[in-house]
């Protein structure tokens, strides 16, 4: 009778709707749902999306610093997407706490453009730490994949999701714009100079069939991955009040 | 402010950071000069330079080909005045003619701006009289002519003919 009672109770605080939201999660101090802010949630939040999103696939060329815009690859979508179901599964975006019947359809739509700039961000994001093209790009896509695939069946919090991303991002980062970019030879007029200069790089740039950029690119895609775990940060759980 | 005001900014925030985005990854712009001339292109008001177009006529006329092209470039960056890149067809076939052999790399470039201006108006025909060649279609009949390889390129008489 007793345990049945206790049921009953959460099962009726289950429902109370101002209960759900004081319902304290292992979230960052600033991912609160008591911290929310409207101008933060729906101008500065974005804002930093669609910078990491207008950011993600922008390139310097190696041999004219001419710009240079990368749409992102499909499997990038298909990433994003994956991010978006991890984001949900660990209870860091409460998908009741952005969309509810209780919200007016402003509300609701102004809280489906800002997860859908935390979708193309992410999008880009993979677009802007996967190699372009050749055997660096299906090996560390695989490695994504790998990654992702995994992350979709375990047991994760906010923290340590977050954690995890930091982690996983931060080394593809270093292995496209420290290793493969150290390993790239430079862009040259000649193609029989580049190689008595640079006889070694040459040849792996040819073998690994690596884009020459110019080093400008991995100083922007380096604040564009610290911009988007600063967006992440700023997420909050729910946007009720 | 009212919440019901965040909302509305942050829409038109999201549409028009998400609109600008796109129209970058569309458009390509290989500098920010090309950021402002692609962005006529899509409003409508990209217009060729005048001035600069005279100056590359008056150097196709004193077969300063070159110099010509680089002034229709700077005329028209988006290439989409059939007018101006039917010179610089032109100017690619001028230079490249020779009476004893013609230049294929510089008649395949002419051939590329021919193709275009055909594809901005068919039914370009130029208004400059001191042309033999005034429609796009002759001018590129004469550049594929001008690539093939035939018992004709042998005969002698081909030493007297003109460029046109």
């Amino acid at each position: 009778m007793k345990v049945l009672a206790e049921e009953n109770i959460d099962a009726i605080e289950a429902v109370d709707e101002a209960e759900i939201s004081t319902v304290v999660r292992n979230l960052p101090a600033k991912a609160q749902p008591a911290g929310h802010n409207s101008v933060l949630s729906y101008i500065i939040l974005p804002t930093i999306f669609l910078l990491v999103t207008l950011l993600g696939g922008f390139r310097f060329g190696g041999a004219d610093n001419s710009f240079i815009f990368l749409k992102p690859e499909l499997v990038c979508l298909v990433f994003g997407a994956v991010l978006l179901v991890l984001f949900l599964r660990s209870g860091m975006i409460a998908i009741d706490g952005w969309f509810s019947h209780h919200y007016s359809g402003l509300h609701n739509t102004a809280d489906g453009f800002v997860l859908l700039t935390l979708f193309t961000a992410s999008v880009q994001l993979f677009n802007s730490v996967l190699p372009e093209r050749g055997l660096a790009f299906w090996v560390v896509g695989f490695c994504f994949f790998w990654t992702l695939w995994n992350d979709l069946f375990a047991e994760f919090d906010a923290v340590k999701l977050l954690r995890s991303l930091i982690a996983l991002f931060g080394m593809a980062f270093v292995v496209k714009y420290l290793v493969l970019a150290n390993l790239t030879a430079p862009a040259s007029d000649s193609w029989i100079q580049s190689v008595f200069q640079n006889p070694g790089k040459e040849a792996v740039t040819w073998l690994l069939d690596l884009p020459r950029y110019a080093k400008g690119t991995g100083y922007v895609q380096f604040f564009t991955v610290a911009l988007y775990f600063l967006g992440l940060f700023l997420t909050p759980q729910t946007t009720r009040k | 402010m009212q919440d019901k005001y965040i909302h509305i900014l942050s829409i038109a925030l999201i549409t028009a950071g998400l609109v600008v985005t796109a129209f970058l990854y569309w458009a390509e712009p290989r500098s920010l000069a090309e950021v402002a001339t692609k962005g006529q292109v899509v409003t409508g008001t990209y217009s060729i330079d005048k001035a600069e177009v005279d100056r590359g006529i008056a150097s196709f006329h004193s077969d300063r080909f070159e110099e010509a092209r680089a002034a229709f470039i700077r005329a028209d960056p988006e290439r989409r005045d059939a007018g101006t890149q039917f010179y610089v067809a032109y100017s690619f076939y001028r230079q490249g003619w020779g009476r004893v052999y013609n230049d294929d790399s510089l008649f395949q470039f002419g051939l590329d701006a021919v193709n275009r201006v055909i594809e901005l108006d068919p039914n370009y025909r130029s208004p400059d009289q001191t042309l033999s060649l005034r429609t796009p279609s002759d001018l590129k009949s004469e550049l594929e002519e001008g690539l093939k390889i035939t018992a004709s390129d042998l005969n002698p008489m081909r030493l007297t003919r003109e460029r046109k």
